[in-house]
């Protein structure tokens, strides 16, 4: 799920950036030392979308270096447990199917797969129906629900399920191609 | 190899498919322990037999415990200054900083991140409205109800059209079942008709 939020990072810049550029500078070191992190609470930072305040410099003994507090606005992504995605599928294995929502990876165990979805290896494994109606491959979207989170210093972990009334496959590419 | 074992040579003939290694560790994969400690889980899912939408009734043993229902709690997770988005409403705002990714900044260095496009990409996937605002005003009406942020996002997000696949998708939702149904049913009238048309659901 997206959310916009405020939050406030202590950002340190060396005396050459001083200048009239200088809250430039400040936004453009913000930008890339924050957006595409990650962190347990917050999920991906996905976006700046604004500057709320950038506080007084605070001079760092012993070095140049100045630090300034500034608060910003951001579209952040994060997974929670009980919340319903739409992923496409980008691995399928026997053990079950990594799928992608966004910058999030999420693992379905093949004991949340239907217990009628049987895993066909070959060229491009899949689960698929005994009676073939539904199938399970690379590419395919399905409606999954979180059941599991584990956050990294950079990524995000899912597990999730598909074994519940209305998940499942949304779109299988080999029916549109 | 018989370094591993730790007990001179003999270890070496004790083990010499190198299960050594895993000599005291027993592993065991099933439905109950298959998550790693790290995950943070409060159930593993509801299994009641009855599967996707699509899929043929499942065969669930009837010997099995019942794993709690796993509840949508954003409130609880996140800080109070976080708005919940919809995806369409993400959509809107990230489609607009690709836009003008140029103009917000001079330093060429600054790349978009890779998050930044899949993120934009699951946006616009997610994405069944043309119109964030009147999505935001419909659903907004359910507040009234005790429908919170997070299910009115997940409602949106997911594109459902009936209250059942709602209550289904939802557990917290189904406790509040008694008044919400009507408006949410109307509510999902409304999100009807401002689905997008060149978008069709299962």
């Amino acid at each position: 799920m997206f959310f916009h939020i405020v939050l406030e990072r202590n950002m340190q810049l060396h005396p050459r950036h001083f200048g009239r550029d200088l809250r430039e500078k400040l936004v453009s070191k913000l930008m890339k030392d924050v957006e595409g992190t990650c962190s347990g609470r917050h999920g991906f930072v996905v976006a700046i979308t604004g500057i709320e305040n950038v506080g007084k410099g605070l001079i760092r003994d012993g070095t140049g270096f100045v630090t300034f507090p500034v608060k910003y606005q951001c579209v952040v992504f994060r997974p929670f447990k009980g919340e319903i995605l739409e992923a496409v599928v980008s691995m399928v294995n026997k053990m079950g199917f990594f799928a992608e929502a966004g910058p999030v990876q999420i693992f379905v165990s093949n004991h949340l797969i239907p217990d009628d979805m049987e895993f066909q290896s070959g060229d491009m494994p899949n689960y698929t129906t005994s009676d073939g109606s539904v199938k399970i491959q690379k590419d395919s979207e399905v409606r999954l629900k979180i059941i599991g989170t584990r956050v990294d210093a950079t990524e995000i972990f899912c597990i999730g399920t598909i074994k519940d009334d209305f998940l499942g496959v949304i779109s299988d590419p080999g029916t549109t191609s | 190899m018989s370094d591993k074992g730790g007990k001179g040579g003999k270890s070496a003939l004790k083990s010499p498919d190198g299960s050594a290694k895993l000599k005291g560790r027993k592993v065991q994969f099933d439905s109950e322990d298959m998550f790693d400690e790290k995950f943070e889980t409060n159930g593993n899912g509801k299994s009641n037999g009855k599967d996707s939408g699509k899929g043929k009734g499942g065969k669930a043993g009837p010997a099995k415990k019942e794993p709690p229902q796993v509840l949508l709690k954003v409130e609880e997770e996140l800080p109070e200054n976080a708005k919940c988005l919809m995806n369409c409403e993400a959509a809107q705002i990230l489609q607009g900083i690709q836009d003008h990714m140029v103009l917000l900044s001079k330093d060429p260095t600054i790349k978009i991140p890779s998050s930044f496009d899949r993120a934009l990409q699951y946006a616009n996937t997610g994405n069944f409205y043309t119109d964030p605002q009147s999505v935001r005003q419909v659903l907004e009406s359910l507040k009234k109800q005790d429908v919170s942020d997070g299910e009115i996002c997940v409602i949106a997000n997911t594109g459902i059209d009936t209250t059942e696949k709602a209550f289904a998708l939802m557990p917290s939702l189904k406790a509040k079942q008694i008044k919400v149904i009507e408006p949410l049913s109307a509510a999902l009238t409304e999100l009807t008709k401002l689905k997008e048309s060149t978008i069709v659901l299962d």
